[in-house]
């Protein structure tokens, strides 16, 4: 690993040696089964949010973590952001409110990256869960730099 | 060995008692078990202990069963979870847990309640009557109930261990059941002997739930089965939601009267 110390987020990180040792042979299919993803472009409402499973997923999770659809997407509704880059993120928490209260999510789940910046889209959660009438189970995937679940835990709303 | 891994562990225990200490050692308490009639295959398998542990224990156990002979130890099945990163219980098993810790206040106080019982007073049988009716209303039904009409129906309800949890609600309710005689019949020494024998087995209970079944159980819960078993323990709350506030302002007082 080559780089400099400084915003572990923006650090850079060669990893380039380390790669090509596995490589998939077949074609892997999509897990995704909706349109749009990003948080500012979703319906909360949007059918495919009612009574489902959700995942909100910090940007550079699905690039990080090679399993992510056949592991974590399979199944579930999903929504993207960046805490760090993205701008009005108030609007973010209304529809985090929205889904638990209006669309009756079952249970919710953040994924993030393991730099702290990320960890934002965690508390958009927590913070629209408080203010939520509707309580539901809220989980949170912490993924390594490569690739790796670092910690996969419930957590409070 | 292959025979043992199929054997009752109580079974066991009773042919080779060093067995108990040795399930000890691992932290699987067994022994006090009041049925034990899990089979010593499910009871290693329910505790996800590391690969390493496994053989240890088995090697052990075999080293008890069968002294100085040669051990072939049976395969760590494949098929078993992985042990998870998850370090917390999920939301409806916390809220299980958070029960148990108002059901234990309660236990606290019995000794404190079978060495001041009065029986001859109607104040005297209405404080036993009163820990009866956390015990029924609150232990039970708001309890108990949550476990075997929603949460016991997510699994295979013939495993040994949901049956031994489910022996241990009877049994619990029949030592209310001769409770309430006992006091109607102002006798002493029964009300005495099953509030001690509810107490004795409420604890090992409680104990086996919280480090056992509702890990394990949460192991197999998919993401979505926590939701809905989450809604499910809500909407359940909702026809008893008196209940935590009402059995609290009794434990407090009873506490404070001890």
């Amino acid at each position: 690993m080559k780089g400099f110390e400084g915003c572990p987020g923006s650090r850079t990180i060669d990893r380039r040696e380390e790669q090509g040792e596995e490589e998939a042979t077949a074609k892997v299919k999509s897990q995704l089964r909706q349109w749009p993803i990003q948080l500012h472009l979703i319906s909360p409402q949007a059918p495919y949010y009612q009574g489902a499973d959700v995942l909100l997923v910090a940007d550079c999770v699905a690039y990080a973590l090679g399993g992510f659809h056949s592991e974590y997407l399979k199944g579930k509704s999903l929504a993207i952001a960046c805490p760090k880059l993205d701008e009005g993120q108030e609007e973010y928490t209304e529809k985090i409110k929205s889904w638990l209260e209006d669309a009756k999510v079952n249970t919710l789940t953040v994924m993030t990256m393991e730099v702290p910046c990320c960890m934002g889209l965690l508390s958009l959660a927590q913070e629209a869960l408080a203010a939520s009438s509707r309580k539901v189970p809220l989980k949170h995937i912490t993924v390594g730099l490569q690739g790796d679940i670092q910690q996969e835990e419930w957590v409070k709303g | 060995m292959e025979k043992f891994l199929n054997s009752e562990i109580k079974a066991i225990i009773r042919q080779y008692p060093p067995v108990e200490k040795v399930l000890t050692d691992f932290g699987i308490g067994c022994g006090p078990c009041s049925v034990g009639s899990c089979l010593l295959k499910d009871i290693v398998a329910i505790h996800n202990l590391s690969a390493e542990a496994e053989q240890d224990l088995l090697t052990r156990i075999a080293g008890i069963i069968h002294p100085g002979q040669p051990i072939k130890l049976p395969a760590r099945q494949a098929s078993r979870p992985a042990k998870t990163k998850e370090s917390r219980l999920s939301p409806p098993m916390q809220m299980l847990g958070v029960e148990h810790v108002l059901i234990k206040r309660l236990l606290a106080l019995i000794p404190q309640l079978i060495a001041t019982m009065d029986l001859t007073s109607a104040p005297g049988r209405q404080r036993i009557l009163e820990a009866v009716d956390f015990i029924r209303s609150y232990a039970d039904r708001y309890h108990h109930a949550k476990e075997e009409d929603i949460l016991f129906k997510y699994f295979d309800e013939k495993t040994d261990i949901l049956k031994v949890m489910r022996t241990d609600h009877e049994s619990a309710r029949g030592h209310v059941r001769a409770i309430l005689v006992a006091v109607e019949r102002q006798e002493r020494d029964q009300v005495a002997e099953h509030l001690n024998a509810y107490y004795e087995l409420l604890q090992q209970h409680i104990k086996k739930e919280d480090e056992i079944l509702y890990p394990w159980m949460d192991r197999q819960l998919s993401d979505s089965q926590v939701g809905q078993l989450f809604a499910q323990f809500n909407e359940a709350n909702k026809a008893l939601s008196q209940a935590p506030q009402k059995y609290q302002a009794l434990i407090i007082r009873l506490e404070q009267a001890a």
